[in-house]
């Protein structure tokens, strides 16, 4: 461990004289296949059982941006992180045949039920153990909890600067050799700029490009991989910090929102009727449907 | 429209009559725009482009015995049609006539778990089978390209192959009953849930392939197979052709594994294609490309099964190979192959997908014939398929630059030549599209006078009055 540290400190040192690779963390969620998803209505929780589970779609996004930082620095150190049930892994082997460096998976009994605040905790605390990352990557949101929660609240856990909804972004370096990220954010007025000192973490739209297909020596890399595994750790976590007990959200109900269509469909029978449904049709639309 | 003179023109007499068998709002009668839509398939070139004079649409057995008998009293042409997704012309009613549509024939009737059998109305659409099978777990292993809209009677006319007929076979293979209409009105049943006969000829197999000539289907019996457990998909890139070929012979001989298809795709039609669907698939610097499939019981199964393939391909000259092995990557490399066709088709409306078959260890030498055969055309002729059963779907494209009397005179000279070119390796002209109307003067290049003989003797018994489909497979009927 000390060695570790004191080799993290020639590398903050030289990272003020010359060029360095950044470190990356990538966050990733195993989730199940959206094609039949089913939802557990008594409970409120994604019917896991049977169901094929994939990388998160949208977090593919964050493994694409991290790969493209190492297609210019091939020295750059992607490390993917996930929580989850102990199958994630194949999740995180996926990662890693994409061209990812190392992987870790956060896995127990007592983590089970966690929300996103709790998930936040646990993934800043096991980030903070692990090394000093430069860049922390998430996706936009998860296709199956869909709240875009975990990338933020990790910045803030960790007390690092969040930029969402990233677009576009590279490192550039400044006089004194450190990292400058500079970021696009998409938002519906369009597009905004920042410049972020590091560390800093990014949550990644679809906008920054298709993610890659794994090749087969990625594969087999993949395969033969060794995934580091952290557990429950009473030193790291509270009992009350994780699972159902650290997990302020509750699901008071759910149910499937009702859509109300009230369609007007006029047919004029002549064309002289034709201007006055044409009428009747703005009408419809000022009036009733506030549209125009 | 041809002249022909055997046939009657339907009158509002006539029509009125259709629409006492099938009920009036199920018959389109004088009305241009709502006629129009059946006046083609999917074939390209407007020049095939045939009207109806009436279309009707059944809704049982006991209907169109009626329109049958109806049309035999006349002498009308009836020409069947599914989805119109065909691609020779199978479904156009090239001398008028009623156009007999499907499209109210769509139900699954039975799935029965015991028997592993389905039995479907034919204007149901093939994927709507598998998606009412997937909770037993069971599939009907067809996989043809237009799976999405056909339905399962024109796959059953046409015999269509598709992209599992390596591992899987065509349609035909999973036909065990079919119920159908003579051209004279009557019902016949062939077979059931019976999984071998042997009584009396073979005629449901003389049936699967005849193109709507011989017999309207209205009930159709397929077996079932297990869905397979996991799939991957690999998509390897070549600097040539002969190195893509070269690698199918050895996954059988020497990897001993029999992938669920082997799909060929030169690199015009992966570019137009990635162009078309806004897909960025890493095709970079290959001429050729390789989809191969391989399915199987378990995710243990399966990878070793790839990792298998993946080493003979990169063995035999691929630079890159790439894994698909979940749904969605898998549906998006698949989906560039299924949309080759379509993506050709906005790029020109003067194009021929042809539908060539050679033994596949011919499918190098033939390769360069048929680049040979562009070059001295002055053509291009993009080319993709099922590089494990042989079956290549060459296309003629026109250069912009020509102008329709030279292209359709050029065309007919190229597809003469690439017709002879097929022969010469022991090929056929068509593999799972059909002769149609479209091919049907070609044939000559392909069967000897005596086998087309011999098929016109077949046609008759089954259709005295050559009202059944006319203008379909042969030149002169």
């Amino acid at each position: 461990m000390r060695e570790k540290n004191s080799q993290e400190t020639l590398r903050r040192h030289a990272a003020q004289f010359s060029y360095v690779a950044p470190n990356i963390a990538v966050l990733i969620k195993h989730v199940p296949e959206t094609e039949n998803l089913k939802i557990d209505e008594k409970t409120g929780t994604v019917v896991r059982k049977g169901q094929n589970a994939i990388v998160n779609p949208m977090d593919l996004y964050a493994i694409e941006a991290a790969l493209t930082v190492k297609d210019k620095n091939h020295k750059t150190d992607i490390t993917v992180i996930t929580m989850g049930p102990p199958n994630a892994e194949r999740s995180l082997r996926e990662a890693l045949s994409m061209g990812c460096d190392n992987a870790v998976l956060i896995s127990g009994r007592e983590f089970a039920g966690s929300d996103t605040f709790a998930t936040s905790l646990v993934l800043s605390r096991v980030i903070k153990g692990l090394k000093n990352y430069d860049l922390i990557l998430c996706g936009e949101r998860a296709t199956d909890g869909d709240t875009g929660q975990v990338g933020p609240a990790v910045a803030s856990f960790l007390d690092y600067p969040v930029i969402t909804y990233v677009s576009n972004f590279k490192l550039n370096t400044n006089n004194s050799g450190e990292f400058i990220a500079s970021v696009d954010r998409i938002v519906e007025e369009g597009i905004e700029h920042y410049e972020a000192e590091l560390p800093v973490v990014l949550t990644i739209s679809k906008a920054i490009g298709v993610p890659r297909i794994p090749t087969l020596s990625g594969k087999k890399r993949a395969k033969k991989a060794v995934i580091k595994n952290i557990g429950f750790n009473p030193e790291l976590f509270g009992e009350d910090e994780v699972g159902l007990n650290g997990s302020p959200t509750r699901v008071i109900k759910l149910y499937r929102p009702k859509v109300k269509r009230n369609p007007l469909i006029i047919i004029p029978k002549n064309e002289e009727e034709i201007e006055a449904a044409a009428d009747k049709l703005i009408d419809f639309l000022k009036n009733e449907a506030g549209i125009v | 429209m041809p002249e022909h003179s055997g046939y009657s023109r339907i009158n509002q007499r006539i029509a009125e009559e259709l629409k006492s068998i099938v009920g009036r709002a199920n018959v389109i009668f004088a009305d241009r725009e709502k006629l129009e839509p059946y006046s083609h398939d999917e074939v390209a070139e407007d020049m095939h482009f045939s009207l109806p004079e009436a279309v009707v649409k059944p809704e049982s057995a006991l209907e169109i015995s009626r329109i049958m008998k109806l049309a035999n009293r006349y002498m009308i042409s009836v020409t069947p049609r599914g989805a119109g997704s065909g691609l020779s012309g199978g479904a156009i009613p090239v001398y008028g006539g009623i156009v007999l549509s499907f499209e109210r024939m769509n139900r699954v009737l039975n799935i029965d778990l015991d028997n592993l059998m389905v039995e479907v109305e034919p204007g149901v659409v093939t994927n709507t089978i598998n998606e009412e099978l997937k909770e037993y777990g069971l599939m009907f292993a067809g996989y043809p390209m237009s799976l999405e809209t056909c339905f399962i009677g024109g796959n059953v006319a046409e015999n269509a192959g598709g992209g599992k007929a390596i591992k899987y076979g065509v349609t035909s293979r999973y036909i065990m009953g079919l119920e159908f209409v003579t051209a004279e009105g009557e019902i016949i049943k062939l077979g059931g849930k019976v999984r071998k006969n042997v009584t009396g000829y073979d005629l449901i197999h003389l049936l699967a392939g005849s193109e709507g000539t011989l017999g309207i289907f209205t009930k159709i019996t397929l077996s079932l197979v297990p869905i397979p457990g996991f799939r991957a998909v690999l998509l390897a890139l070549f600097k040539s052709t002969e190195d893509a070929i070269s690698v199918v012979p050895g996954l059988l001989r020497v990897g001993k594994i029999i992938p669920a298809s082997i799909e060929y795709m030169d690199r015009l039609s992966v570019t137009t294609t990635c162009e078309y669907l806004n897909e960025v698939l890493p095709y970079r610097d290959s001429e050729a490309m390789l989809l191969i499939e391989i399915d199987g019981k378990t995710e243990d199964e399966v990878s070793r099964d790839y990792e298998v393939v993946g080493d003979i391909c990169l063995k035999k000259g691929a630079f890159e190979v790439y894994v698909a092995d979940n749904k969605t990557t898998i549906e998006r490399v698949w989906s560039v192959r299924r949309n080759i066709a379509e993506a050709f088709k906005v790029d020109t409306a003067h194009q021929s997908l042809e539908d060539i078959v050679v033994p596949t260890a011919s499918i190098p030498d033939f390769m360069k014939d048929l680049q040979a055969l562009a070059v001295k055309n002055g053509v291009d002729i993009p080319c993709y398929g099922h590089a494990g059963d042989g079956n290549l779907h060459a296309t003629v494209l026109k250069p912009k630059l020509w102008d329709e009397e030279k292209w359709l005179k050029k065309l007919d000279t190229v597809l003469k030549e690439l017709y002879r070119i097929t022969v010469g390796y022991g090929g056929e002209i068509s593999g799972e599209h059909g002769i149609g109307s479209k091919r049907k003067k070609y044939i000559g290049i392909n069967l000897s006078q005596g086998t087309i003989e011999l098929m016109k003797r077949i046609k008759k018994a089954f259709d005295p009055n050559n009202i059944l489909n006319p203008g379909k497979i042969f030149p002169d009927i």
